[in-house]
């Protein structure tokens, strides 16, 4: 080239330029491998975190299993209930939204940003619920206006309903939410917080199988949470339906006759042990706990001097009084004590032990024997069989007739009563047995403590003429008998001639002019008990009764239908109702004359 | 100023299209990433890619040497823009460096990358000397922390750093004796010492320390960089697709069209996309540095060098930036990341490097 000293020599620079374009080549080699780190080792892994990052999964709530009657009545169902969420990224003014939400709701702005503050940690693209339980009418006017407030979300989910409202409440007990142990200590069961569980009743006792499997849809979402898609959607399994034993007619008659007053009924089916009946009083509506009590209103159910959550048929303990006395008879004449003419001169009063006792009937009854004994309840007679037989005789009969213990029903809850013994006080109370006690209990009163339920097997034990029957209220799950498979019965504790003497004087009480003629119905055949309970102590009710005052006793009836091959027990329980003759006994008597009336339809 | 026939015909039509098809590629991405936004702006970056050839036309019209030599009232206009605009102009997104023209808005900081590489090829163009003396070294220190700082106050960090390479390029092709490597690094030390304790801004101190551990606050700043590294990872060897990108199309990635556009490339077609682009860049930076030996003076190698060094850093920094080996500092990927600024800057850059060496023989 000519001239190419005009050319500077630039070689050096050159030269530099060229080592620094090595030193970037070298430094893209190594970018690159980082991206082959990235993209080609660390793929699963990254791929993976895509995923999650753009679903979401949201849980669809499975419906609790049905709860139906022996007939098929829904006692327990489901319905669509609306709840209201707040997505609080997609507030427009942010606080100042408040005051429209909570005016278009109905709920107090206190309310809301109380609510709104619990869930301050969860991701603002989470929904909140704010107001739930609603009805589909109810969510008319928010759907309505919709689109003024993007930040709500509108959402329906399966809720427990109990159509019947009160029927049956104790029976089937209520939900409650699940507490954060329960859904830890269930993983398996898929429980999340927020869920509802049983709490009382057959929604506590079969839990497990009325729970569904709860169905998820994953949803794909962008960075801020807003819905794009789904992306496979696992439907939910609902809860298995249960069916009961109990009679919805006999039933709501049972709750209708207890009215405002309080005490237990129970009727079962002496031959399997199945449950028609199980009202107690005064009851309360389970729907109450799903669409959440006001403050108020659950202070008042809790504090309630009648607790009206107490189930009283399966865990009221009362004296038997005079019910007490077909135990005394069965054993006083099964160990030979007494036999059916032996008979006892009623005057009136008696004096056992330097102790005058009276019988309810100031007047006497005369010479008795033991069926009519029990047909008038005479005190006088059992308060002698008592002085024969002592404590240890009687505590071991009332033991094998099913009292002191649990009859094993099939809801949660059951008290086992007490049987007081020579033994059990010496055990709990250090000191012997006196005589004079087991007079008290010889007409069932003292420390004997029963249920209604307890009571009510008692009798169908009689009415099986000895063999035990096990109470239970579920007929099936899901098609299944659950109850197919029977406790091999024990062989009678009496013998069966006993039980018919028994059942003689338990016949004549209602059919003959006796205490328990109130429940008689024409054509039933009924055989029954009645007993009056002293709530207070046997000195003050004799004072009460010497001024003339009326004395408030628990009432009783218990007995059977019909006298051969008996088909259903009745017991009843009335609180401070007065004799068991004039109250008890007529309840009874009228589920009786319906339970008649439906078996001939 | 017309171009003769000659000159014409040594224009590197390679460099220019390497340059296009990255350009071109960007519009695909910044379509496939913004599509469903209301601004259409791939249809945007098309108008800038299309200003910047012009941009570029112009450039290579007038003879480097008349820049190089004019060179010096540019410094002082853009040194009074800068000043200017710190003051007067409107705040957008955060940072007061737009100047409005219409609809589009031009950042005056870009621009000032240009300058200094005009200016420092006028300060190097008579160096002759084997090592830089400190004499020169600090003209050419003070010559760019005017602009610098200024640019810092805005503030802009991300083209801040850019101004790294320029300086640094300068530096190493004049020539750094051990003693002045030492030196440098002691200055920039106590340099880095002092801006963290009270240059930088509490958001700038929790990028870098986002960088070591961005699991930290997935919601925060360590938001970015795990998104775009998951859009990278599970992009795989062959992506998901265009357009089928969960992390952007879902909008998970952050700045996708802009700063991340390279992590979309890496998600929608995974390593191969990664890899092609890479190598597309690798030649264009081959041809850029390599264009070094086609110069026909100081002045020229100086240029070439400068502008190759700062489409390369940018480029560097971008990509590592973007899978979490650099502190989120707003670098955005030369040609490909949309934005009109940075584009015509780097074209501008492309523009001096096609002016050098269309002029290697021109003996005007």
């Amino acid at each position: 080239m000519p001239g190419d000293k005009i050319y500077e020599d630039l070689s050096v620079v050159v030269r530099r330029a060229n080592t620094v374009f090595y030193v970037v080549a070298v430094l893209v080699f190594l970018t690159l491998s980082y991206y082959w780190k990235v993209q080609i080792m660390d793929y699963k892994k990254f791929w993976d975190l895509a995923e999650a990052n753009r679903t979401r999964t949201r849980v669809l709530s499975a419906p609790r299993g049905l709860v139906r009657d022996r007939r098929g009545v829904i006692l327990a169902d489901n319905k669509a209930s609306f709840k209201v969420s707040l997505v609080r990224e997609n507030l427009k003014k942010g606080t100042a939204s408040y005051a429209p939400i909570s005016a278009l709701l109905g709920i107090t702005e206190e309310e809301l940003r109380s609510r709104v503050e619990r869930y301050k940690n969860v991701p603002l693209f989470e929904p909140v619920v704010i107001k739930d339980g609603l009805e589909p009418e109810e969510i008319a006017p928010i759907e309505a206006r919709r689109l003024e407030f993007p930040e709500l979300d509108i959402a329906a989910e399966p809720k427990r309903s109990y159509p019947g409202k009160i029927l049956a409440a104790h029976v089937l007990g209520y939900l409650q939410e699940r507490t954060p142990e329960e859904v830890r200590d269930n993983e398996d069961w898929g429980l999340r917080l927020g869920d509802m569980g049983g709490r009382a009743g057959i929604e506590r006792q079969y839990d497990a199988l009325l729970t569904g499997q709860d169905g998820s849809v994953l949803e794909i979402v962008d960075s801020l949470g807003r819905k794009r898609g789904d992306k496979a959607t696992q439907m939910p399994t609902p809860g298995r339906d249960v069916r009961l034993s109990i009679d919805a007619r006999l039933q709501a008659k049972a709750e209708e006759l207890l009215g405002d007053r309080e005490g237990a009924v129970v009727a079962l089916d002496p031959s399997t042990g199945e449950i028609l009946v199980l009202a107690s009083s005064p009851t309360f509506d389970p729907n109450r706990f799903i669409t959440r009590f006001t403050p108020e209103e659950w202070l008042k159910l809790i504090n309630d001097p009648s607790s009206p959550l107490e189930n009283r048929a399966i865990r009221g303990l009362y004296a038997p009084g005079s019910i007490f006395k077909v135990i005394m008879a069965l054993a006083g004449l099964d160990l030979g004590y007494v036999t059916d003419q032996t008979t006892v001169y009623c005057n009136g009063s008696i004096e056992i032990y330097g102790t005058r006792r009276v019988c309810w009937f100031p007047a006497g009854h005369g010479s008795m024997n033991l069926p009519n004994a029990i047909k008038n309840s005479c005190n006088i007679y059992f308060y002698s069989l008592g002085r024969q037989m002592g404590i240890d005789p009687i505590t071991r009969a009332a033991e094998q007739m099913g009292l002191g213990r649990i009859t094993g029903l099939d809801i949660p809850g059951e008290k086992e009563g007490l049987v007081p013994g020579s033994d059990w006080k010496l055990k709990t109370q250090k000191t012997p047995w006196f005589p004079g006690e087991t007079i008290s209990v010889a007409i069932g009163q003292g420390q004997l403590q029963v249920t209604p339920l307890q009571l009510a097997a008692m009798t169908a034990m009689i009415a099986n003429r000895g063999v035990p029957t096990e109470p239970h209220l579920l007929l099936d799950a899901a098609g299944r008998r659950a109850h197919a498979a029977r406790r091999p019965a024990s062989p009678p504790p009496f013998k069966r001639s006993t039980f018919e003497s028994v059942i003689q004087g338990m016949w004549m009480s209602v059919n003959d002019g006796g205490t328990g003629q109130g429940a008689r119905v024409e054509g039933l055949n009924a055989c029954g008990k009645t007993g009056s309970t002293q709530v207070v102590s046997r000195e003050r009710a004799e004072m009460l009764a010497r001024a003339g005052k009326p004395i408030k006793t628990h009432s009783w009836f218990t007995g059977f239908a019909p006298r051969d091959n008996p088909r259903i027990v009745v017991t009843v329980l009335i609180e401070f109702g007065g004799g068991g003759g004039a109250i008890a006994g007529p309840v009874a008597g009228q589920i009786f004359s319906l339970w008649k009336d439906l078996q001939t339809k | 100023m017309m171009i003769d026939r000659r000159l014409f015909q040594e224009i590197d039509w390679i460099l220019i299209g390497l340059v296009l098809l990255l350009s071109f590629l960007g519009v695909f991405f910044i379509y496939s990433s913004s599509h469903f936004l209301a601004t259409s702006y791939y249809l945007r970056q098309l108008i800038w890619v299309g200003v910047s050839l012009v941009a570029v036309f112009i450039v290579i019209a007038v003879d480097y040497k008349f820049l190089v030599s004019f060179s010096i009232y540019l410094y002082f206009l853009i040194v009074a823009v800068l000043a200017g605009t710190l003051f007067f102009v409107r705040l957008i997104a955060g940072t007061k460096s737009w100047v409005r023209f219409g609809i589009f808005q031009i950042q005056p900081s870009e621009m000032a990358k240009v300058v200094l590489i005009l200016v420092f090829a006028r300060l190097f163009a008579e160096y002759k000397g084997r090592y830089l003396n400190t004499q020169s070294g600090g003209l050419a220190l003070l010559t760019a922390a005017v602009p610098l700082v200024l640019i810092m106050l805005q503030p802009d960090l991300g083209t801040a750093l850019t101004f790294v390479a320029i300086v640094g390029g300068a530096l190493i092709l004049a020539g750094l004796k051990k003693k002045t490597i030492l030196i440098l690094l002691v200055l920039s030390l106590i340099m880095g010492v002092g801006g963290w304790n009270f240059g930088l801004k509490g958001y700038q101190k929790r990028r870098l320390t986002t960088l070591l551990n961005p699991r930290e606050d997935p919601r925060g700043a360590g938001y970015q960089i795990n998104q775009s590294k998951i859009a990278i990872g599970s992009g795989g060897l062959a992506g998901k697709g265009f357009m089928k990108g969960s992390q952007s199309q879902l909008r998970f990635l952050p700045a996708r069209h802009t700063d991340f556009i390279f992590s979309v490339i890496g998600e929608e077609f995974g390593f191969l996309g990664v890899f092609i682009i890479i190598l597309l860049y690798f030649l264009l930076l081959a041809r850029m540095f390599l264009s070094v030996a086609k110069a026909r003076d100081r002045a020229g190698v100086y240029i070439i060098f400068m502008a190759s060094m700062l489409i390369a850093f940018q480029f560097l920094i971008n990509i590592l930036m973007i899978i979490g080996l650099f502190p989120v500092t707003g670098v955005p990927l030369p040609f490909l990341s949309y934005g009109g600024s940075s584009l015509i800057s780097n074209y501008i850059a492309c523009g001096l490097i096609l002016n050098v060496k269309m002029r290697r023989f021109a003996n005007v």
